[in-house]
């Protein structure tokens, strides 16, 4: 074969245009790739914000809002026990048995009340099943609701509103200072650290005070 | 001598077989993906690759909250609530706590305030909330006409079917109306009885228990002229001669004998009990005496007689008749020695009989109780004087039903098609029975010869009461409604008194009456409940029952029949924990087998166990496997009852082999038999030999069997009090680089007294309840995958002829320098800062370096998915508070690091410091003696700490600087005449 002439069946000559584009293009592609599992596979995507449509449209942003009740009128384990827990259907009537009583939205609480079948709530806020939390030892270390729930005094409808993942929650086991409170003060949601202190300082103090060291151990949360 | 320690036959031998199974980790299976090619590699990789990017591409299932509509009041959603109830087992009541969350009972404890419980349990009842759960429970009523599948049917259909059946039996007083019970010592029951027997005069009530304990009550009814019990306290003795009665296992009241036992052997300071046994086959008891002679189990009365005579002799009232013991060809000198200890301890020795003996022999045994005025011994009333014994009565009723007297027969619970004895075949006799209404937790053999079955309800959904073997009353109260709508025995009596049903609640509370009824429920024991003391005279015509005894004889081979360690008579069949649960004596899961001698199993050819040998006995044919078992008296063979069911379930169904078919009435404990080896040949899996790394660790093994179970006598200990320790120089390492970890808070440790230990194995089974361990099979468990946390090392010490047994329980040690730890390439496995040696499920990706680098051995890794297909009743038997681990994940023990955190967390938010024995361990507290400590090592006043710095304390495989937070007390033995044994 000689050296002029082109070798049959091979690909045209313009081709060789693209390769530096090619080249870019397969440099490129594991990056693009890492860079979309990192930020598409992070809890911040896939979880934040996850707001499941509730079998009955309460409200926090009302109840716990404007009306102002305390968290722990119905949520009455949290200080106590590993759940926080859902109020039976009874905590709901014993205001409702008075005030709206004939409203379609609490059709679901009504039939439950009645047939002592559960409303069946979904859970937005849902750890692996390896991952054992307990609420009694946040809230009486004195941190606040709101640092893993966000304002759901605001929420019409409960959403995801941190990460819930683990670099998150040792992001605050490293550095607790800024997320704690008196415990006291635990659900009071919108919270400010009193004039002319900042959140650091008051978390600083609690945690002397109760003499907490937040563990980074990994029997800590796992079984 | 030193003791050598040794684990079993074939490791002693070097059977060329073991050295091959040790010598790779993982045996079998464990490569068979060597060589795949290239295409398949790439092939494999990517299908993993694709399937794990897609299950990122969702978020988990919907999960649903569903609270009460109507909240019990002081309820708290997803926190363990105790209750106390009571089980009764063959007639004998135990107190138990059931833990309880959300309500789903989930763990067993033992009831402290109960006497024949004190706290701990035995294997049997841990499995209690697995056999509730059991998808193979049947699951409503059946009614049988020509297909065995039979009709099922409401309890209302059934009310309307009886209606007129009992009308004709009120009418004419019972005639023809037979029911046949298992034993029960509910007071309930007693009481409804006696309506029955006022309602239905003329029928009869017939109980069967083929474990019976009737020789015994036989035998005192013999000596005192009057029915009475006898119990025993081993707190008031310190010489105690067992002739075959297994004290600290198989016995109503093995817990508090095993406590009281254990209590006096680890004192010591003061006086030791010392225990002799003369026993067939090794028991718990024989393996823990201080002496053991092996006899067959025909010459066991021969030995107590010969024992006898010597007493006699020595000056210790006895009748003459004792003497023709003298004349008997069997003697053994060493119960010269025996009877010398006996009589030194005269006011606290004592001699006990064990229930497969002859009525006589256990009058003799009262008679020289009473000889040495024994302290350690007391009598009472029995709660059922005018029962007859339990073989009398079920003979009477097959001729019944043969002579067609038998209209109705009602059975409650048992399986007397199953375990009735053989030759009566009331499997084909029940279908003769016109109308045969049987209540039993399962569809079983039984139940396919009955016209009528009706699931009963567990002893966990329905109320009762029970009273222990010192007639303490406990009250069991339901902790779930009827899975499947079960109704209790009480219920169905008061149903055929009464023509209605009526709740069992009703039923117990008016036996009790109104006044301390909360407290009775809520302690589970009503106070102050027991039978009366009686002082009994011993009866001047006694002796007259000994001539048959002093011409006992036995020639050839003789066949005795045991338990089962964990099935008992075969009711516990289906409970994959405990058929998985190695026999505490011969390690043997999935199966049982002929025990044999290593002297008959040289004269009939046995070389390996597993060998199908063929037994014949009562002119019936059995084929089981042999296993040769050191201290088997030579010329007894020995197999165990309740294996080999027909309709157990999908676990129970066929495993092992059915010894019940060579057991005739006549012959309930011991028969003529005939043995022949045949061809064939069964694997057993017995899990003795696993874990012993590879043939250079198997002869490591054997030479430190003596430095991992250290022992030693109690004049060795006097002497020297750190014998133990100083068995092997423990080298202080200076550290190479990091400062070792301060510890300064929490430091959790454990300290396991091999003294106290007995072997039961209720701390293997304990573990599996509270962790969630699966049960994985017999295939299994032969390559060595047995998933236990918490195994039982049986060594035999000794030689093969005369064994005694050590026993060390072996789980993780969370040494401070685990050797775990930094193989793993993924830190799934660290440590945390109070010293636990962490594992860590979700980051484990399985490569197994860790358990390939752990000296002890305690590592299990999960094969296979084994909780996958569960369903959901099945999977209600898991501890919420454990992660319920995956497939290719390591998992080990934690020292229940979830009991740890819920201790923590109270105490915490009470603001107060962890109290020691606070926290106790699944293992710990089920143990009978206590041998399991756990607690804080920084806690100076803490029992864990004390024990640590024991003289008797020391590390296994401390020398390799693992520094173990666990740590052993070696064992102590009282051989007669201090150090030189017999």
């Amino acid at each position: 074969m000689s050296q002029s002439d082109p070798p049959p069946h091979s690909f045209p000559k313009w081709v060789d245009d693209l390769r530096p584009l090619a080249a870019a293009l397969l440099l490129g592609a594991p990056i693009v790739l890492v860079a979309l599992v990192w930020y598409g596979g992070s809890p911040a995507t896939t979880d934040v914000g996850y707001a499941p449509v509730q079998p009955v449209p309460y409200s926090h942003a009302l109840h716990a809002g404007e009306l102002g009740i305390d968290c722990r009128y119905c949520h009455t384990n949290v200080e106590t026990s590993a759940h926080a827990a859902v109020p039976p259907t009874e905590t709901c009537m014993n205001c409702h048995t008075n005030i709206r009583g004939a409203s379609p939205k609490l059709r679901p609480v009504r039939e439950s009340y009645a047939s002592g079948m559960p409303v069946p709530w979904v859970r937005v806020h849902d750890l692996p099943d390896y991952v054992y939390f307990n609420h009694s030892a946040h809230v009486r270390r004195g941190v606040g609701c709101v640092e893993c729930h966000g304002r759901i005094d605001k929420m019409e409808v409960v959403y995801q509103a941190k990460e819930l993942s683990m670099g998150w929650c040792l992001d605050c086991h490293r550095n607790p200072d800024v997320h704690l409170r008196p415990p006291e003060l635990a659900t009071q949601m919108d919270w400010r650290p009193p004039e002319g202190r900042n959140k650091t300082d008051v978390g600083r103090e609690v945690r002397k005070r109760l003499g907490l060291s937040p563990s980074e151990d990994c029997s800590t949360c796992h079984r | 001598m030193s003791p050598v320690m040794w684990r079993s036959l074939e490791d002693l031998a070097d059977d060329p077989r073991l050295v091959e199974t040790v010598s790779r980790e993982f045996p079998l299976y464990a490569d068979e993906m060597l060589a795949p090619s290239r295409r398949d590699f790439l092939r494999l990789m990517g299908a993993s690759v694709a399937l794990a990017g897609m299950t990122a591409c969702r978020r988990w299932p919907t999960e649903h909250i569903v609270p009460f509509a109507h909240m019990p009041e002081g309820y708290v959603p997803g926190s363990a609530l105790q209750f106390a109830s009571s089980f009764d087992v063959s007639g004998a009541g135990r107190g138990v706590l059931v833990t309880s969350f959300d309500g789903r009972p989930v763990k067993i404890e033992g009831n402290p305030l109960h006497p024949a419980s004190l706290g701990a349990t035995d294997p049997t009842t841990q499995a209690a909330v697995l056999e509730l759960y059991d998808p193979d429970r049947s699951v409503g009523l059946l009614e049988r006409g020509a297909s065995a599948e039979g009709a099922s049917r409401r309890w209302s259909e059934f009310a309307k079917a009886m209606e007129p059946v009992l009308a004709a039996h009120r009418a004419s007083g019972g005639t023809g109306l037979r029911v046949l019970a298992e034993p029960s010592s509910s007071p309930t029951q007693v009481a409804l009885r006696a309506r029955f027997a006022a309602a239905f005069p003329k029928a009869s009530w017939v109980e069967w228990d083929p474990l019976t304990r009737d020789a015994e009550r036989e035998g005192l009814r013999l000596a005192f002229s009057r029915p009475v019990r006898r119990h025993l306290d081993l707190g008031r003795a310190d010489v105690v001669a067992s002739f075959d009665c297994d004290l600290l296992f198989d016995d109503p009241q093995s817990i508090a004998h095993a406590r009281a036992w254990a209590q006096s052997r680890r004192g010591a300071g003061g006086t030791m009990i010392r225990l002799w046994s003369v026993e067939t086959t090794l028991s718990l008891t024989g393996g823990a005496a201080d002496h053991r002679i092996a006899v067959k189990s025909g010459l066991v009365p021969v030995a107590l007689g010969r024992l006898a005579e010597r007493l006699k002799r020595a000056g210790v009232p006895l009748p003459s008749e004792v003497d023709r013991f003298g004349s008997h060809a069997f003697d053994d000198p060493r119960l010269d020695r025996m009877a010398a200890d006996l009589l030194a301890a005269r006011g606290r020795a004592v001699v006990a009989v064990g229930p497969a003996h002859p009525a006589a022999a256990h009058a003799l045994a009262a008679a020289i109780n009473a000889g040495l005025s024994s302290g350690a011994v007391r009598y009472t009333d029995v709660p059922d004087p005018d029962r007859p014994p339990h073989a009398k009565a079920v003979l009477t009723l097959a001729h019944e039903i043969e002579d067609g007297a038998v209209e109705t027969l009602v059975l409650l619970g048992g399986n007397p098609a199953y375990d009735a004895p053989r030759e009566l075949d009331l499997e084909t006799k029940l279908k003769r029975v016109r109308r045969t209404i049987r209540l039993g937790l399962y569809d079983d053999e039984t139940s396919l010869s009955c016209t009528w079955h009706l699931p009963r309800a567990h002893a966990l959904e329905a109320w009762g009461d029970t009273r222990a073997w010192d007639g303490t009353v406990g009250i069991a109260q339901p902790l779930i409604e009827p899975l499947y709508d079960g109704k209790s025995a009480i219920e169905l009596i008061a149903f055929l008194i009464e023509g209605r049903f009526v709740h069992g609640y009703d039923l117990v509370a008016a036996t009790h009456g109104e006044s301390g009824w909360r407290r009775a429920v809520h302690d589970g024991v009503v106070e102050g409940s027991g039978l009366p003391g009686v002082v009994p005279a011993l009866d001047p015509g006694w002796p007259a029952s000994l001539g048959a005894l002093a011409d006992l004889r036995t020639d050839g081979h003789e066949l005795t029949f045991i338990r089962s360690a964990s099935l008992l008579d075969g009711r516990f069949a289906n409970l994959g924990w405990l058929v998985e649960l190695p026999d505490p004596v011969t390690k043997l899961t999935w199966d049982n087998a002929l025990l044999v001698s290593p002297e008959d199993a040289k004269a009939l050819k046995i070389e390996a166990n597993g060998t199908v040998v063929r037994v014949v006995a009562n002119g019936k044919e059995l084929s089981i496997p042999a296993y040769v078992l050191p201290g088997q008296a030579a010329g007894a063979f020995t197999a165990s009852l309740g294996w080999g069911r027909t309709r157990a379930g999908r676990v129970g169904t066929g495993v092992g082999t059915d010894a019940y078919a060579l057991r005739f009435a006549g012959t309930p404990w011991r028969v003529e038999a005939k043995i022949a080896i045949t061809s064939d040949h069964v694997r057993l899996a017995t899990t003795q030999d696993h874990q012993l790394v590879d043939a250079l660790g198997k002869r490591e093994a054997r030479i430190r069997g003596e430095e991992l179970v250290r022992t030693g006598t109690l004049s060795t200990f006097r002497h020297d009090p750190a014998f133990a320790k100083e068995m092997v120089h423990v080298p202080e390492p200076a550290p190479l680089w990091d400062p070792p970890v301060p510890y300064d808070g929490h430091k959790w440790g454990m300290a396991i007294d091999l003294t106290a230990c007995t072997g039961c194995h209720v701390c293997t089974i304990a573990c599996q309840a509270e962790n969630n361990i699966p049960v994985v099979g017999k295939d299994e468990v032969l390559r060595g995958r047995e998933m236990h946390w918490i195994r039982v090392d049986r060594y035999f010490d000794g030689t093969p002829e005369e064994p005694s047994l050590a026993f060390q329980p072996m789980a993780c040690h969370h040494c401070e320098n685990a050797p775990c730890e930094p193989v793993c390439p993924v830190a799934a496995t660290v440590h945390d800062h109070e010293g636990l040696n962490v594992m860590v499920y979700n980051r484990c990706i399985g490569t197994r370096y860790c358990a390939n680098n752990c000296p002890y051995k305690v590592r299990r890794f999960n094969y296979f998915n084994n909780h996958k297909h569960r369903t959901a009743i099945e999977a209600m038997v898991f501890n919420p508070e454990v992660t319920v681990r995956a497939r290719g994940v390591m998992e080990k023990c934690t020292y229940c690091v979830q009991r740890i955190s819920v201790a923590k967390i109270a105490a915490k938010n009470a603001a107060r410091a962890i109290a020691d024995g606070e926290i106790v361990p699944a293992c710990a507290q089920a143990c009978p003696t206590q041998a399991i400590v756990f607690g804080d090592l920084n806690d100076s006043g803490s029992r864990v700490r004390a024990l640590h710095d024991d003289a008797r304390a020391y590390g296994v495989l401390e020398e390799i600087n693992t520094r173990p937070r666990t740590r052993y007390l070696a064992r102590l033995k009282n051989p007669a005449g201090g150090g030189s044994q017999a």
